[in-house]
């Protein structure tokens, strides 16, 4: 009986490596454990053996019955485990496993979804430095030393004549100075003004825009602004071209859109004008073309100067400056 | 700049509101950046006359004042010393509320009721002379409102002037863009007065040793004046724009300044050593104490305003302590000049003075209109001051001025502007702007700017003033032909694609100052002689931890 039961346990075993459901795992279970399984049917023959032999073979089965037991447990958790794996590969229906989301700076946002406007129109990006010559920044824009307008732009100054750039201006020079024309350029960058409040902060971003080319009128700078308002800040956005005065620009006209807090009708954001600036603009003065050896008789062309934090501002509503440098990462990921 | 409406209104007729107005000014260049509405809120004042001033039977200091109010009689404490009976004082009646938000109301003052206060200007807003009650002109009748009765509703623009257009930075040049734009004639200031049989080249010299420095120098002289305050017109106005009171004679050169955008300096004629103006360049080392009574350190390039001895003023920027117009002044000599731009804003940024005369002669003002401006002051000191005007004045004009000759194209400015305007509407604008023409040919014109428009040198300036009086709204929209030129620089969109990669994932983009503490290179362990010490620094950086430029 004892050589009986050794041998159901090894033929139980050698059963159970050929599994592959878990399925069979429960068919073997009823096969050797069940209540009319083979350990159930031998035990039943116990009393035909003789009393003294009856506690050790009892023992025995009551032994094999636990090992084979754990054994059939764990082919049933093996095959369990194989089939949840495969189950998980194949199964479309389950969620992702989520990537945190990026967030590019509100201010490159903004600049990007203006150079796209002027590229669209055949602009082309270029950019250049931030430590800038004052020829550049002042002299060739017409500002020469002891000029009022100077006032009109606080500056750093690194030298008596390397400054940071005040505005991306200087841009137009560089440009007409290494190619000739026509010239179509937007150059969006940092500039620079010693000046810290609510409304300024010590660095901010411009976009700058050229264009020189043969007949080129003060019509066209409107048509060309006129169609850059409207896809920034919609088709009925009302706009409206203000005499001004840039020393590199001749006329020079400032660019006034519709409060797009109130529509016109006046408040605080606009200071109860109904309009608000968002950008300078004007004809080349002829004095530019002289610095850099284009002829004024030829060519003509315009220049514009939009600040880009103004326009992020409003179109979002902010109404502190300062906030687009203090990098709280939940402002940031807000945008 | 602040401009009075009714100051406007002296020189140019004027229909449109004070809105209209703002916006017309505003889409001509010249922006109107606030309106302030004043005198207005004082409807509920009453002109009364005091019928008699009794004392106060508990205070000395005080008085009980008897008012006739047109219908009723009111009776009122009141502690100011310098009325007297038959006067006609400003009376606020229990109810009403003053400009400042005080309430008036019935009350007992030392058990005697007062129906009402009496008040002085700045009570009411209108200057901030806080010397007495106000006493109010002769020809008013007692109940009438104070404001209807004198006038003194007004509107104040406050304008942005670009540092091209100075000529504005006056009224006269506010109405003179006004008349431009609305085709009105314009109504000069009042310069006639009589002048006495003394002859001015008896009584003071005037030597220009610096020319370049001073084009021209005219002065004027008035005696026998008698120095106290202006009438309340005239200080209305300059507290309206922002200008304070001081004596009827200064007044009277701030009034001008204001009016016809010419600086001018009055002198105590005799506190000047050897009665005569020289105009010369101060030393190194000189000090010199301006009217504000601070010394300064003058060099070499600062022009100075000298007498016969010593210096008087440092020219175009500040007058001396050392011959100021004072309570017993009786003669003075205004100096009404014109100095080189370059110098006087080389010598205000020296000195870190800047000054109403400063900021107007460092943009140039009018050379032609030194003249003008004199008589204008003169006239007013005859007038106000009761002084007795030598006759002739000096005029020192050693590089007198030449109008510069445009050539105007028509068909070059429509080309330019994209419009279609004929040669006849060019030349109406350009002619309302005081701008002398000949027409050469179908074609061109040949233009000479007034003085006052010294922005104006060539034909491009033209082009604006031209676009500016059709109004830039009445250009007319057109798309330029943009043909496409080079790639875009490359590195750009290396590094916008290198954005858009760490955006996607998973990093937020933050944008810092490029200027940092140069400790920064402390906490990068940086040695004394590391590189990472080069940096540029800002010579003017706005803190410490903002001083140098990351690189």
């Amino acid at each position: 009986m004892k050589d009986q039961l050794l041998e159901l346990k090894i033929r139980a075993l050698k059963a159970l490596e050929s599994v592959a459901e878990r399925s069979d795992v429960e068919k073997l279970t009823q096969q050797y454990l069940g209540r009319k399984g083979c350990f159930t049917l031998l035990l039943k023959r116990l009393p035909e053996l003789p009393k003294e032999e009856r506690p050790a073979i009892g023992k025995l089965v009551n032994q094999l019955k636990e090992e084979l037991q754990r054994a059939f447990q764990a082919a049933t958790d093996a095959l369990t485990a194989k089939a949840e794996h495969e189950i998980s590969v194949f199964d479309v229906t389950l969620p992702g496993r989520r990537s945190p989301l990026g967030h590019m700076h509100p201010i490159t946002q903004t600049t990007e979804e203006i150079c796209r406007i002027f590229v669209t129109l055949g602009f082309r990006v270029v950019q250049g430095p931030e430590v800038e010559l004052d020829y550049y920044n002042f002299e060739a824009l017409n500002m020469p030393k002891d000029h009022p307008a100077r006032d009109m732009q606080d500056t750093f100054y690194i030298s008596d004549n390397v400054v940071l750039r005040t505005h991306t201006s200087p841009m137009e020079i560089r440009v007409m100075e290494a190619q000739s024309p026509p010239v179509s350029i937007i150059s969006p960058g940092k500039v620079y003004r010693p000046d810290s409040d609510i409304s300024h902060t010590p660095m901010f971003h411009q976009v700058e825009g050229l264009l020189v080319d043969r007949g080129v009128t003060f019509g066209d700078l409107k048509g060309t602004l006129t169609t850059f308002v409207h896809q920034m800040f919609g088709h009925d956005t009302k706009l409206r071209f203000r005499p001004s005065f840039f020393p590199f620009t001749e006329p020079s006209a400032e660019v006034d859109i519709q409060c797009v807090v109130c529509k016109g009708k006046g408040c605080r954001t606009c200071s109860h004008t109904g309009w608000i600036e968002i950008l300078g603009s004007g004809m080349n003065d002829p004095e530019l073309y002289r610095f850099v050896g284009y002829d004024p008789e030829s060519y003509s062309g315009f220049a514009f100067g939009l600040g880009v934090e103004r326009i992020a501002m409003l179109k979002s509503g902010l109404d502190d400056i300062r906030l687009f440098f203090e990098n709280d990462i939940r402002f940031l990921q807000q945008f | 700049m602040k401009v009075s409406l009714n100051w406007l209104k002296d020189f140019v007729g004027i229909e449109q509101t004070h809105v209209e107005l703002a916006e017309m000014l505003t889409m001509a260049g010249l922006e109107v950046e606030g309106l302030e509405h004043r005198g207005h809120k004082l409807d509920n004042i009453a002109v009364s006359r005091i019928l008699d001033i009794l004392p106060h039977p508990n205070a000395n200091r005080l008085s009980i004042c008897k008012l006739d109010v047109g219908k009723d009689e009111v009776s009122v404490v009141c502690g100011a010393t310098n009325i007297a009976t038959g006067m006609l004082v400003p009376l606020a009646l229990p109810g009403n509320t003053l400009p400042d938000g005080t309430k008036i109301k019935e009350s007992t003052i030392r058990g005697e009721v007062s129906c009402g206060m009496l008040l002085a200007e700045d009570e009411m807003g209108l200057t901030d002379d806080h010397t007495g009650i106000m006493v109010l002109p002769e020809n008013l009748t007692p109940g009438q409102p104070l404001s209807a009765s004198m006038d003194l509703e007004d509107w104040v623009f406050e304008i942005g002037i670009t540092p091209n257009r100075i000529d504005c930075a006056s009224v006269i040049g506010v109405a003179r863009e006004i008349a431009a734009l609305t085709k009105k004639p314009l109504t000069m200031p009042d310069i006639r007065f009589e002048t006495s049989d003394k002859k001015i080249d008896d009584l003071a010299q005037v030597t220009i040793i610096d020319p370049e420095g001073c084009p021209r120098y005219s002065a004027g002289l008035a005696e026998g004046v008698n120095i106290g305050p202006s009438p309340f017109w005239m200080r209305y106005r300059l507290h309206a724009s922002g200008i304070r009171a001081i004596n009827n004679v200064v007044d009277i050169t701030n009034y001008v300044l204001l009016e016809l955008g010419q600086p001018l300096h009055a002198f105590d004629y005799y506190e000047l050593a050897d009665r005569r103006i020289v105009v010369k360049r101060a030393e190194v080392g000189d000090v010199f104490t301006t009217l504000d009574g601070q010394d300064r350190d003058l060099n070499d390039q600062t022009l100075m305003i000298c007498d016969g001895q010593r210096q008087v003023a440092v020219a175009g920027i500040m007058g001396g302590l050392n011959s100021e117009i004072t309570e017993a002044t009786t003669t003075v000599l205004i100096e009404s000049a014109y100095f080189n731009p370059t110098s006087i804003r080389r010598s205000s940024k020296w000195l870190s003075l800047a000054t109403e005369a400063s900021y107007r002669f460092e943009r140039n003002i009018d050379v032609e209109g030194t003249v003008f401006a004199l008589k204008r002051s003169l006239a007013l000191i005859a007038r106000l001051a009761e002084g007795f005007v030598a006759e002739g004045i000096i005029d020192c004009y050693p590089r007198p001025w030449s109008a510069p000759e445009i050539t105007l194209r028509v068909d070059k400015a429509n080309e330019f502007l994209g419009t279609s305007i004929d040669k006849r509407e060019v030349v109406d604008h350009i002619s309302a702007l005081h701008m002398e023409i000949k027409e050469q040919d179908h074609n061109k014109l040949l233009v000479k700017p007034p003085a006052f428009r010294g922005d104006i040198t060539r034909e491009a300036d033209l082009f604006e003033e031209i676009a500016r009086l059709v109004g830039y709204d009445n250009i007319p929209v057109t798309l330029p032909l943009i043909k496409p030129t080079e790639e875009e620089q490359p590195e750009l969109c290396l590094r916008d694609r290198c954005k858009a990669l760490l955006v996607g994932l998973g990093f937020t983009e933050v944008i810092t100052y490029s200027f940092i503490s140069p400790q920064s290179a402390d906490l990068l362990g940086a040695g004394e002689n590391s590189d990472l010490r080069s940096f540029v620094k800002l010579r003017n950086s706005l803190s410490q931890d903002q001083s140098v430029m990351r690189t």
